[in-house]
């Protein structure tokens, strides 16, 4: 037993975990604000990647522009989605709703295959394919400042729910009518919560993007995503956030032993194996908000 | 037994041969007309089902949100009409609903309750509303940092019309303030319901099943049936009229609800 290279695992395993908690994000704000299971959350952090490149390869602006003009296109992008396609749905079975959010995550991949192509394309971030060295491991670079941001979007989640606005759209997610009726607008809160997802889509995007490259398998992040939010519990930042660092590392962990027995497969099954024990177990997640029983 | 129902400046609000249906079919209210003189206090009496709710939700545009419309009628506050407006757009101008059971938001704190409802209002308002809020309600300052779910039911109510009160209201819509409390909370809460109508000069509107109590606040009161107004009179007057005894003070000694149900029908028949 190799005890240093199951703590590089584990390491790294937590890392890549916070990079899914990005994923995860998303969805959660979504679901938060408008119970709606968005299930093209990862088209919209793929999309996010080809912005990116189109600002910085076609129109020549530097990275750093191109990432700004994508955080705000894609915000844009989140609220016109809301508004064309969702909203009318409002009030309508849950069912077509999670069809057309289906439907968009079909529409976004093929039609990045249209406009782009298929051939994946770098994503020149600058960060150095060396390790760090901590003392006995080795972490990958890519995935620390992936996880470093995600803590860091996590921090400005909690603050951003504190504020006015934010609090506002806590008070949507808890009653809708009631929310109505003291004059808060729901559908623009709901837009608002798009906009977010789709601008914390373009971060994970962006970080994803330079780990694998940008072309449609960055869409497959969705089951990630799904997988550690539901684990969290839908409707919890904080629990996305752990929830993302515990399948990392079961992932990264599981993998370092059944990699070499099962071949690649190892950490799909791993994550299929958290999904649907989390659903039997434990439907709420491990954050999740149970409805407030008085006794 | 109708009173004018020619809308006049001295109303803030007046409802004219209100018609609401739900779905496009079903129709819930017919020609309600309700005034709500300015500084007024106006009780919509009824039992379950004959169009109360439904009636203050054509007056706060909440029907929107449950496939109602309204389809036939006048809607005016202050002086303007209203009909076309969206709920927040009501709100601004100052017509606040409190809806039937308390409806507080549960995973907020009963100070984040307050924050939320300050949304068409300005930061500096908030702060000075949240004050006047926990100066009627000494008890939702001491629990402002608990999850509103965790409330007594009668802290809870106070919780739901102190965050109405946030948005700076003209016009206060209660909807059964007393469903579910014990008696002397109904008082406490109806006291201070009065207390800030004296003092604010807020008019309200309130609808009660507790005809009771509400007779006790109110100066004027309307008795709905069947999605119609049946009777509109002085609180006074209302509660010396022996059908109202017999059927909502609770003085119907020996008389079956078979009776109740068949005065119900005659009513409906002769209206």
């Amino acid at each position: 037993m190799d005890w240093s290279l199951l703590a590089e695992s584990a390491v790294n395993g937590g890392l890549v975990g916070l990079m899914y908690s990005l994923v995860a994000m998303g969805i959660v704000l979504i679901y938060k604000s408008s119970s709606v299971p968005n299930l093209a959350q990862g088209s919209m952090t793929m999309l996010s990647a080809y912005v990116v490149l189109a600002f910085a390869n076609n129109a020549k602006v530097p990275l750093w522009l191109a990432i700004l003009l994508a955080i705000v296109t894609m915000f844009g992008a989140g609220m016109a989605i809301e508004r064309v396609a969702l909203r009318r749905l409002a009030g309508r079975p849950i069912i077509m709703i999670l069809m057309m959010t289906l439907g968009l995550e079909i529409l976004l991949r093929a039609g990045s295959m249209t406009i782009w192509g298929g051939t994946a394309r770098p994503m020149p971030l600058g960060i150095s394919d060396d390790p760090l060295f901590l003392s006995p491991l080795l972490i990958n670079r890519t995935y620390a400042v992936g996880a470093a941001v995600a803590v860091v979007m996590f921090g400005l989640l909690m603050l951003f729910f504190r504020t006015r606005l934010g609090v506002v759209l806590r008070a949507i997610s808890d009653d809708y009518t009631a929310a109505w009726s003291i004059g808060i607008s729901v559908e623009r809160g709901v837009a608002l919560s798009w906009a977010m997802s789709a601008v914390v889509a373009t971060i994970a995007g962006i970080l994803w993007a330079s780990v694998q490259g940008v072309d449609q398998s960055l869409a497959q992040l969705l089951l990630k995503g799904v997988t550690v939010a539901v684990l969290g519990g839908m409707d919890s930042i904080g629990g996305a956030l752990l929830a993302g660092v515990l399948l990392g590392l079961v992932e990264g962990v599981a993998g370092s032993f059944l990699d070499p027995l099962l071949g690649g497969a190892s950490r799909d099954l791993v994550d299929a194996a958290m999904l649907i024990l989390t659903i039997m177990l434990r439907p709420h997640g491990l954050y999740g908000r149970h409805d407030i029983e008085r006794i | 037994m109708n009173a004018s129902n020619t809308p006049t400046a001295a109303n803030v609000l007046s409802l004219n041969n209100i018609e609401v249906v739900y779905d496009h079919v079903s129709l819930a209210i017919k020609g309600v007309s309700i005034d709500v003189p300015e500084g007024g206090m106006v009780a919509l009496l009824g039992a379950n089902g004959a169009g109360k709710s439904t009636t203050l939700k054509s007056i706060s545009g909440l029907l929107v949100a449950e496939r109602g419309e309204v389809r036939r009628g006048e809607l005016q506050f202050m002086g303007r009409s209203i009909s076309a407006l969206s709920p927040q757009q009501r709100v601004k101008l100052g017509i606040v609903h409190v809806l039937e059971g308390r409806r507080v938001f549960e995973h907020l704190t009963p100070d984040e309750n307050l924050v939320a409802a300050s949304a068409v209002r300005s930061g500096h308002d908030m702060s000075r509303n949240k004050e006047r809020v926990y100066s009627y309600f000494p008890r939702l300052h001491e629990r402002r940092a608990v999850a509103a779910g965790y409330l007594s039911g009668g802290e809870q109510q106070m919780l739901a019309i102190g965050r109405a009160l946030m948005t700076q209201p003209k016009l206060l819509m209660l909807d059964e303030p007393s469903l579910g409390l014990a008696p002397f909370l109904v008082a406490e809460i109806f006291q201070i319901i009065s207390r800030i109508n004296r003092e604010e000069g807020l008019s309200v509107l309130l609808v009660e099943q507790n005809a009771v109590a509400a007779l006790e606040i109110v100066s004027h009161g309307y008795l709905i049936e069947s999605g119609r107004i049946v009777m509109h009179d002085t609180a006074e007057a209302l509660k010396r009229n022996p059908d109202i005894q017999e059927f909502y003070l609770g003085g119907a000694k020996g008389k079956s609800f078979h009776d109740i149900k068949h005065y119900s029908r005659r009513k409906r028949w002769l209206t």
